[in-house]
């Protein structure tokens, strides 16, 4: 301890000794440090976390031509690779890349970028995918209102969910977008846009299949009220039965429990002619007997829980995608 | 360490992956390794050796070459959900590299973390879930008469 407490008033005083041995002992206190600098690990990571996010384009090792080919051999497709280049271009990135140009200060003929955006491509893709999903659902549930198909229809095809397979798919990477991170309803443009160049150089058979491997997966675990939101299942299903010439309902307790408590229990059946269709719990009756008529619903419309699974094996006729085509 | 203390998912795969069709989920694979230094001696050879054929039996992966004067040689995998890995190859030979490569190849980009099982469902029960009331009759069921205790 007392050596430590010497050693800086020993140093100095080594320093004010004399000019000519201290000579060596300046230079050398101002030669680089050769200790560990512990802080830079530290602060070079903290900079790489606080960057801004980058393009994936932007940074080191990016061949687009490669990426392109290699996106159309990871789905398994035979993409023409214009097409499919012509599917990553959005009518934003011409505009924002042309502004770019002219700010540059380049004549008007070399400013023109002369590339095709997908607006077409992805109408093309757009009612393609509606339109086949719509075939699939109507052969697959025979008994599934218009309205319920449509809503099933518009889930799979809705923004959301087509940004989430886009993103899952990398899609977002080869997009070509004035804004980054791409928005939402670009994204989902260009993965429709992605259809259509498919439906363009594989034809409506392969099509179809692309378009059931990746969006219909997107039902599983889902229950039919979740996608399709009724408001009154109750009124739904007497309309129902009236169509099929049953007489309406009748609701019935047929258990309950801690009912003077206050967490109740009903389960609630519903009879048809004496025999019950289908029964539900809540913790109200009136929770009971909208929760049956769900139940009920479920049942006739073929969409129950224990449904069989869809089915994944290549088709032996392209039927769907036909008449897809031809209702387009 | 205990079960209840390390990070854990349950199985899944991206995007329900292999129910329609199988999509590879790597990406893109850069091989980043110096030119002269002696523990990218292997990254060396396996450029030289195996990279094209991993290139011709993987379409789906872009593989990226990059000979850069740096600390170490990598091998960087970018997979579609956005995860990157960085794998440290020095001093291991070609063969090794090829075998990582292609341990990469085949992973998903998930979280390498415990699997709580090796199978999972989002139904748990077929029957249904038990409730109090599960296999107790029915309020409205007709019993029979019943004998008088004497």
């Amino acid at each position: 301890m007392a050596a430590r407490l010497l050693l800086p008033a020993s140093r100095r005083l080594l320093a004010g000794f004399g000019t000519g041995a201290g000579a060596g002992r300046v230079a050398l206190s101002t030669a680089p440090r050769r200790d560990k600098k512990r802080w830079l690990r530290a602060y070079l990571e903290q900079q790489r976390l606080e960057a801004p996010p980058q393009r994936r384009s932007e940074k080191p090792n990016w061949d687009y031509h490669a990426e392109i080919q290699a996106f159309s051999h990871r789905l398994h497709e035979n993409f023409s690779l214009n097409l499919l280049k012509t599917a990553f271009v959005n009518s934003c990135y011409i505009e924002s890349e042309e502004a770019r140009r002219r700010e540059l200060g380049l004549d008007k003929e070399t400013v023109a970028l002369n590339l095709q955006d997908n607006s077409k491509l992805a109408e093309q893709g757009m009612s393609f995918s509606r339109s086949f999903l719509t075939q699939c659902f109507e052969g697959a549930y025979p008994d599934l209102p218009a309205k319920g198909i449509g809503a099933l229809v518009d889930f799979l095809t809705s923004q959301e969910l087509v940004c989430y397979v886009a993103q899952n798919l990398s899609v977002q990477d080869l997009t070509l977008c004035k804004d980054f991170p791409v928005p939402p309803d670009v994204l989902q443009r260009t993965f429709f846009a992605v259809i259509g160049a498919l439906l363009d150089s594989s034809g409506p058979e392969k099509t179809g299949i692309f378009v059931r491997d990746f969006f219909i997966p997107q039902l599983i675990g889902k229950d039919l009220f979740e996608i399709w939101e009724v408001v009154n299942p109750m009124g739904l299903l007497v309309e129902e039965l009236t169509k099929r010439n049953i007489s309406s309902p009748e609701p019935r307790i047929t258990r309950q429990l801690g009912v003077s408590t206050v967490l109740p229990l009903y389960f609630v059946g519903l009879y048809c002619d004496k025999k019950i269709i289908a029964e539900g719990p809540g913790e109200t009756l009136l929770a009971a007997e909208e929760e049956a008529a769900r139940v009920a619903l479920r049942k006739l419309y073929g969409y129950t829980e224990n449904r069989r699974p869809w089915d994944y094996s290549k088709p032996k006729q392209g039927l769907a995608a036909e008449k897809a085509i031809s209702s387009n | 360490m205990t079960g209840r203390g390390s990070p854990s998912r349950f199985l899944t795969a991206v995007l329900h992956n292999g129910v329609g069709r199988y999509v590879r989920q790597l990406q893109r694979l850069q091989l980043l390794f110096s030119p002269t230094a002696a523990d990218a001696r292997g990254a060396r050879q396996f450029v030289e050796e195996a990279a094209l054929d991993f290139a011709r039996r993987h379409p789906d992966v872009v593989l990226y070459v990059s000979p850069r004067a740096g600390p170490a040689p990598l091998l960087l995998a970018e997979y579609l959900n956005g995860t990157v890995r960085e794998e440290l190859i020095a001093s291991m030979t070609s063969e090794e590299i090829l075998q990582l490569a292609t341990k990469l190849a085949g992973q998903s980009g998930l979280d390498i973390i415990r699997i709580r099982k090796p199978f999972h469902t989002d139904n748990p029960s077929v029957q249904g879930q038990w409730h109090p009331l599960t296999n107790k009759p029915s309020a409205l069921t007709v019993r029979g008469p019943r004998l008088q205790p004497q």
